[in-house]
């Protein structure tokens, strides 16, 4: 059992854990069980080495510890490392300890740890570009947009949520579980309330956290575009995602309502992600896309054309055809996606039923392998 | 550093469990810019041949070394070209030394019929004392001899010599320079301790099992795994780790693919797949917590010649999800903090100790910044990409820090220059066999290095 094995196992703080086997240490020996306890600590301290001053952090067996601890010359720190039955002959069990432990967790592996990273966080997947997807938006803009929109807004319901616990996995150093879980939540319920809006905000969230390589690129993209034809339903729109883009974005649990303090955070937060002074409704279409990045995570650019330019398209009548679909409760994306496209305008249909193909596919990869796009 | 900090709670976790234990916030990177970009190739072609680059070469360290020669044998000493040369008269050339050398490996004897020769078996060292000098310039070539070190010269340098030419046609000479340290950067580094970790020839891929705990004790070091709270509020000043090269090992490099016959190696990976990895492992955990930056070495998957570059991120699912990962060439030069960092993988100067006499892997490292060029030897005797525009190689302007990775040991100096440089060398040392990382302070340009170790079956520390 070592620190680090009892600090994933029981969801503590590492010292807290390296304390704990102190403690038990002490109590097993003061009550003189008679089970004979080997314990190995952790010594760190300055060592004169070869002239210079050297900085050793070694692994100990209990009755080398005096022993090492008297040939540093300062000690750092010592610890508990690990405790077990059997005398260790060397150090491999407690490698293999570890190394399994962190094996399973590996997307939390700083949870735990003392030092907190701001500047870790994982980076938006980038946009897959598929050539032929760049042709069909341009050749139906409009039917696309609502239908895009349309289909976009349930999808982004359910696979939200999926995804979001994907990407959670991968939020490292962040007390992420809780504002997560709220955010999450919040989307649950966003969704019954205000419909789409809330549903299509949470794309939006995943976009706003992840990040700019995407974003920059799904910008460009949108440089086209025009300016906010409905800037009106864009705020609207945009407001709700900004709330729920908070959390993720900053540990902060903000709730789900759409409130006018988010809206310079998130304008904040846009400048920073995205250097370009975007329209919200920019964000707001390059949000949709990150729906499909979310699908294909580690895709290469494919879809990335394909999903910004059905963006470009005002989302016109989209709020209110999106709030009559609500999103079913289905739990496969696939599913999800039938539905989805199945709603909406025919041409916009006909995309989304080519859009979702190419989701599907991904999917059925993105289970498997990092497979190529399809 | 880290001790003197620490060693107040230095017993702090021998005690039964208290509440809430502090975190503490890694340091967050305050400037940070790559300007490794002279590093970056963009379309290769090698249909060019490796003349231009020594063309390059000498024109763009010609005007340095005209100055210094000038300041230090005269303003009116007489510059001359090889070409103008006249028997008897004092002056000053400019221009690369080339060594001839009987036992350097060449592929032309190699596959020659006549000599009947078996390849050359790789020698530590190929210098005999029967080498010899040969200062060219663009047109000519002349043979030198007299107050210059031939043993410790190698090809490529560029370098100004002062003497006579002989009625024998060979050069004497009196005095040498090379162009000396560049000018200096100005200096912004931090006010308070922040510290670097320098690691390089993690050597992942080998068999050892014990260099597998020591890596493992790197990570939890830095990511705040290990150690009391003083020592890991320490290790929260850790603002970035560089890894320099050779993260695989050399046993990764498997050629028997090569010559074994297809069938019996259908089902069997590279060695190199389950060595990636595993460090794509490592490095998660390394990027959850601190910007790393990772160079290629001489056993990574990437290109040979030089300038390496970065390893794909591809090769690196886990960990390229996370923006603290930086995959850059080798060389590699960045601003980290305000502070110059400039340094490579080890192969530079691994070739240097092979074709000079100089052993020490630190007086390598500081004469290749005194003679004003990265990597002489290349392309002689390293590969190199046939640059004709510019030669990235040569030193412009002074880092703050030059490291070399994959040294036999520990080495660092604070070199200080004539014109306020202040540099500090390091050599890193292989960390698979020394378990040994380095740890820079760029607030006072100390470095310092740091020891890991388990315990293994013969129980001595």
């Amino acid at each position: 059992v070592t620190y680090k094995w009892l600090s994933y196992t029981l969801g503590v703080h590492v010292n807290q854990a390296k304390q704990m086997l102190y403690d038990y240490v002490e109590r097993k020996r003061k009550e003189n069980s008679g089970a004979q306890l080997h314990v190995t600590y952790l010594v760190a301290g300055n060592l004169l080495q070869n002239g210079h001053v050297c900085h050793k952090v070694a692994v100990v067996r209990e009755d080398k510890l005096e022993a090492m601890k008297s040939k540093l010359s300062t000690i750092a720190s010592v610890h508990v490392y690990s405790i077990q039955k059997a005398l260790l002959k060397d150090s491999s069990p407690l490698y293999n300890t570890d190394y399994d432990i962190v094996k399973t967790n590996l997307e939390h592996c700083s949870k735990f740890s003392a030092i907190r990273c701001a500047a870790a966080v994982p980076r938006t997947p980038p946009e897959p570009r598929a050539p032929a997807a760049t042709q069909s938006p341009q050749r139906q803009r409009d039917p696309d947009a609502a239908g895009a929109v349309n289909g976009h807004g349930p999808p982004a319901a359910k696979p939200a949520p999926q995804q979001h616990k994907g990407i959670m996995g991968m939020f490292a150093a962040k007390a992420a579980a809780k504002p997560q879980d709220t955010h999450k939540e919040a989307k649950a319920e966003a969704k019954e309330a205000p419909g789409v809006s809330a549903a299509s905000s949470k794309p939006p969230i995943k976009n706003n956290i992840m990040n700019n390589f995407f974003g920059k690129a799904a910008m460009n993209k949108l440089k086209v575009n025009s300016v906010p034809e409905q800037p009106k339903e864009e705020k609207e729109v945009v407001k709700p995602s900004v709330a729920v883009a908070e959390p993720d974005s900053s540990p902060n649990t903000v709730a789900e309502k759409p409130g006018k303090k988010t809206e310079p955070a998130r304008i904040q937060q846009k400048d920073k992600k995205s250097k370009t002074k975007r329209a919200d409704r920019s964000d707001d279409e390059e949000e949709r896309d990150p729906e499909n990045v979310k699908k294909k995570r580690k895709r290469i650019k494919q879809l990335q054309s394909d999903s910004s330019d059905e963006e470009d398209v005002p989302p016109s009548p989209t709020p209110e055809e999106e709030r009559a679909p609500s999103p079913p409760p289905a739990p496969a994306l696939k599913t999800e996606l039938e539905p989805a496209s199945t709603e909406g305008s025919a041409g916009g249909r006909k995309r989304k039923r080519k859009r979702v193909l190419k989701s599907k596919m991904f999917i059925d990869e993105e289970e498997g392998c990092m497979g190529k796009t399809g | 550093m880290f001790s003197e900090q620490a060693a107040p709670t230095a017993q702090g976790l021998l005690a039964p469990p208290s509440v809430e234990p502090p975190t503490f916030p890694r340091v967050p990177v305050l400037g940070y810019s790559d300007c490794s970009q002279p590093f970056q190739l963009g379309e290769r072609s090698f249909s060019r041949q490796y003349a231009h680059i020594y063309a390059v070469r000498l024109a763009g360290m010609r005007p340095g070394l005209e100055r210094r020669a000038r300041s230090r044998w005269g303003s009116d000493v007489a510059l001359r070209k090889l070409s103008e040369l006249q028997a008897g008269e004092k002056c000053c050339v400019v221009g690369t030394l080339f060594k001839a050398m009987q036992l350097q490996p060449s592929i032309l004897q190699e596959i020659s019929e006549e000599h009947n020769l078996v390849p050359q078996p790789p020698l530590p060292k190929y210098i005999q004392p029967s080498d010899e000098l040969i200062l060219e310039d663009e047109l000519q070539r002349i043979k030198l001899e007299g107050a210059i070190d031939v043993q410790r010269l190698v090809t490529g340098t560029i370098l100004a010599v002062y003497g006579a030419e002989q009625d024998d046609g060979r050069f004497l000479v009196e005095d040498h320079c090379f162009a000396d340290l560049p000018p200096p950067l100005p200096w912004n580094g931090p006010s308070s301790d922040r510290f670097v970790l320098l690691a390089s020839g993690l050597g992942l891929g080998s068999v050892s099992g014990e260099a597998l705990l020591s890596t493992q004790l790197l990570v939890d070091v830095v990511t705040g795994q290990l150690g009391a709270e003083g020592e890991q509020s320490c290790a929260a000043q850790i603002t970035r780790v560089i890894l320099a090269g050779n993260l695989l090992s050399q046993n990764t490099q498997s050629r028997d693919t090569i010559n074994k016959a297809k069938y019996l190696t259908k089902k069997t990976q590279a060695a190199s797949v389950e060595a990636v990895k595993m460090l794509d492992e490592i490095l998660l955990q390394l990027c959850t917590s601190v910007p790393v930056d990772v160079m290629p070495g001489e056993f990574d998957p990437t290109n040979y010649t030089l300038p390496q570059q970065p390893l794909h991120r591809c090769m690196l699912p886990l960990a390229s999800a996370y923006a603290t990962l930086r995959l850059v060439t080798n060389p590699y030069q960045a601003n980290l903090d305000g502070v110059r960092f400039l340094g490579t993988s080890g192969q530079n100067i691994s070739d240097i100790f092979k074709y000079s006499s100089m052993d020490d892997y630190l007086e390598i490292l500081e004469w290749t910044l005194l003679a004003g060029h990265i990597s002489p030897t290349a392309p002689d005797t390293l590969g190199c990409y046939p640059f004709y525009k510019s030669d990235p190689f040569i030193l412009t302007e002074c880092p703050h820090v030059y490291f070399c990775g994959n040294a036999p040991h520990f080495q660092s100096k604070l070199l200080q220059g004539k014109e306020g440089q202040r540099v500090l060398l390091v050599t890193v040392p292989d960390f698979s066999a020394t378990q040994t990382a380095c740890l820079v302070n760029l607030r006072d340009l100390t470095c310092q290095p740091i020891t890991f170790s388990g315990f293994g079956a013969d129980s001595e520390d």
